[in-house]
């Protein structure tokens, strides 16, 4: 039976065609929405690593380190470093500001000790020496020697980091403390968390110590409402993938009424039609898959982040997409079952 | 395919809703037939027919009776001995043709060979057999949509015989044909009638009287013979006659009332008329040689005369027969 339902669609194959078209535009969004959500967390959890941080001190009650408004006095980081357990101890100030050049930009900065715990391996270029300079993350297009203006101040772009990036993308720059200090704190010795190589066996007076993972979940912690957005118009997308499915096995199932009943009639079995149009289902959604994923990889790039589709979204999305379509074949299933072999006479 | 096949029906009623009333088509009916004829179903749209091949198809249910097709009592099938059934021991020609449109010729004759689990080159080679025998080798790979009628009608019996079945039911196989595919179809369906198979004609088309082994009408005779009138006495609640019987004689009231009732397929009664002295009723079944669509049963005592339709279109007249027929209640 199952070369009655491939003929069935090659002989329907204009509606096949457009159904698998449609469908794969909605998996394409899928995949979209599961690489911008794999993208948040792969951005997070980068720039966490790219810190070089065996612990995080923050203010005790604080959220973290990328959320805090309760600054530290960055000299807290000598008394840290003396901590058992620590090897070296350095302040850090992460910001949100703006950068012009002369577009505007906005721009994750941190502000860390030249030679110091905090500043990410170069691409191209050096590190951060002293004031006045900056390592800019490779999406803000800046080359090397480029001069810009980050919050009144004028740095020069001395290196460049590859995907340093947290909050759907924004790009981070690097420059010395006391740079970020004058941007954040009016030049006040202060800091959002100091980060340590080896980690403290306690933590000091007025201090808390998190781990990476708590960094990055403090990171993560303001993007909760878009990755349930995300989660949300995901769970939207596979039922109308599921409805376009559904429809085009339910409406072959009812233009096929007749068909299916003379095939009862000469002695086809109620399961080997269903499987048939099961298999119709499976071909289409499986094709649709297929398809999304070139459609995703096409799209992909017209995002304003990095949308980091994860490789075992792909098999996954075909799994679903067979189970969707599947489920949503059902109403078709269920009226193919239906169908009384009686109607192959014209009645009664 | 089994020798000595014959046909045994016994009682047989058939019985469906329809409209939210109930039809009988089929109302007692007993057949035998015997291997290699070839049986004519006679009959108007409506008298039963299709019904009765669909019964003998094994995919109606009768609502009594039992249809005997060589030792398997077809009304006794049920689950895998009932596909066994359809799938090898009975072929059905459907009225237009109800080929698979998806399908070429070929697929069409495979389908049911397919649904049987015949080993696909087996399967294949069979139905480049039969379409073969019926002068369709060049037309294999065409779809129905590019055969002609009397081509697709062919290619039909070819899928109705790809199991070689000893019963082979043929539905109005000369409608929408012209009478050069007629002609063709028809010389098929005798040469199919032989010993050890049976094939079961339903139409309404005359032409094919001559092509049978025996015939059965299921229409009953327009108007009838003249016969002299009838008085008949009924007690109260007595039926005079049932939906679904067939039709002899018209009735005038003489004394008492009649109620004529229809009956619905949930089982409960629509009443349509009471009729008092001097009204007739029954007209209709007669006239038109159709079945009884209500049921009439005496309120009280009740006198009737009853009337071929012939003698009661005499009685009318010609001038007040329209007005007859417009007012009649059943």
């Amino acid at each position: 039976m199952w070369r009655i339902a491939l003929r069935d669609l090659q002989w329907r194959r204009r509606r096949f065609v457009i159904a698998v078209l449609a469908t794969s535009l909605v998996f394409g969004m899928t995949l979209l929405m599961a690489g911008a959500d794999a993208s948040l967390h792969n951005e997070g959890r980068r720039i966490v690593a790219a810190l070089g941080a065996d612990a995080w001190l923050v203010a005790g009650g604080a959220s973290g380190p990328f959320t805090t408004s309760t600054p530290i006095p960055a000299a807290d980081a000598d008394r840290v470093a003396a901590t058992p357990g620590v090897l070296r101890a350095d302040p850090l100030v992460i910001l949100h500001s703006t950068l012009r050049r002369p577009w505007v930009r906005d721009v994750n900065v941190i502000g860390g000790r030249p030679g110091g715990l905090g500043m990410p391996p170069t691409a191209e270029g050096r590190a951060v020496a002293g004031s006045g300079e900056v390592v800019a993350d490779t999406a803000l297009g800046l080359g090397l020697g480029d001069r810009v203006e980050l919050g009144g101040l004028e740095l020069e772009v001395v290196g460049l980091a590859d995907r340093v990036t947290w909050y759907f993308g924004t790009p981070t720059v690097f420059a010395a403390i006391q740079d970020a200090q004058a941007l954040g704190f009016k030049g006040q010795p202060l800091a959002m968390t100091i980060i340590t190589q080896g980690v403290p066996r306690s933590a000091p007076s007025g201090l808390q110590v998190l781990s990476d993972a708590q960094a990055q979940a403090d990171l993560e912690r303001p993007l909760a409402s878009g990755t349930q957005s995300i989660a949300f118009i995901n769970a939207l997308l596979w039922l109308v993938a599921a409805g376009i499915i559904g429809s085009i096995v339910y409406l072959s199932a009812l233009e096929r009424q007749r068909e299916f009943a003379v095939l009862k009639a000469t002695g086809a079995a109620n399961r080997s039609l269903l499987a048939g149009l099961a298999l119709q289902a499976v071909l289409l959604s499986a094709a649709a898959a297929v398809l999304a994923v070139g459609i995703a990889r096409l799209l992909a790039p017209g995002f304003p982040f990095t949308v980091e589709i994860p490789p075992s979204a792909f098999p996954r999305l075909l799994g679903v997409a067979v189970l969707v379509g599947l489920v949503a074949s059902a109403a078709g299933l269920r009226r193919a079952v239906g169908v009384q072999p009686a109607l192959a006479f014209g009645g009664p | 395919m089994m020798d000595g096949i014959d046909i045994d029906i016994r009682d047989l009623t058939i019985e469906y809703a329809s409209g939210g009333y109930l039809v009988r088509p089929i109302h007692g009916l007993d057949l035998q037939v015997a291997s290699g004829e070839l049986v004519l179903l006679l009959g108007a749209s409506g008298s039963g027919k299709t019904t009765l091949l669909s019964a003998l198809a094994a995919i109606l249910r009768p609502t009594a009776g039992t249809i005997w097709v060589g030792d398997t009592e077809v009304t006794a099938l049920r689950g895998a001995a009932l596909t066994e059934y359809r799938r090898h021991r009975v072929g059905v020609v459907f009225q237009t043709f109800n080929l698979v449109p998806s399908l070429t010729a070929r697929d069409n004759v495979q389908a049911p060979l397919w649904a049987a689990r015949m080993p696909a080159r087996q399967a294949r080679a069979r139905a480049e057999q039969l379409l073969d025998r019926f002068g369709l080798h060049e037309r294999l790979d065409h779809r129905p949509g590019d055969l002609s009628g009397g081509q697709q009608q062919r290619v039909a019996i070819a899928r109705a015989l790809a199991h070689d079945p000893p019963l082979v039911l043929a539905d109005e196989p000369t409608a929408h044909l012209d009478y050069i595919q007629v002609e063709g179809v028809l010389r098929l369906l005798r040469e199919l009638a032989r010993p050890g198979r049976i094939v079961v004609v339903a139409t309404h088309d005359e032409r094919l009287l001559s092509l049978a082994d025996r015939v059965l009408h299921l229409s009953q005779p327009v108007l009838g013979e003249s016969r002299p009138p009838e008085r008949f006495k009924y007690e109260p609640g007595q039926m005079v006659f049932e939906q679904g019987d067939r039709s002899e004689l018209v009735y005038t009231i003489e004394d008492g009332e009649i109620e004529i009732v229809r009956q619905r397929a949930d089982g409960s009664e629509e009443l349509v008329a009471v009729l008092g002295p001097g009204r007739y009723f029954g007209e209709l079944g007669p006239l038109f040689g159709l079945q009884r669509s209500a049921t009439a049963r005496a309120v009280g005592h009740t006198v009737l005369t009853g009337y071929g339709a012939r003698d009661f279109r005499d009685l009318v007249g010609s001038g007040r027969l329209a007005e007859a027929i417009r007012q009649a209640p059943c």
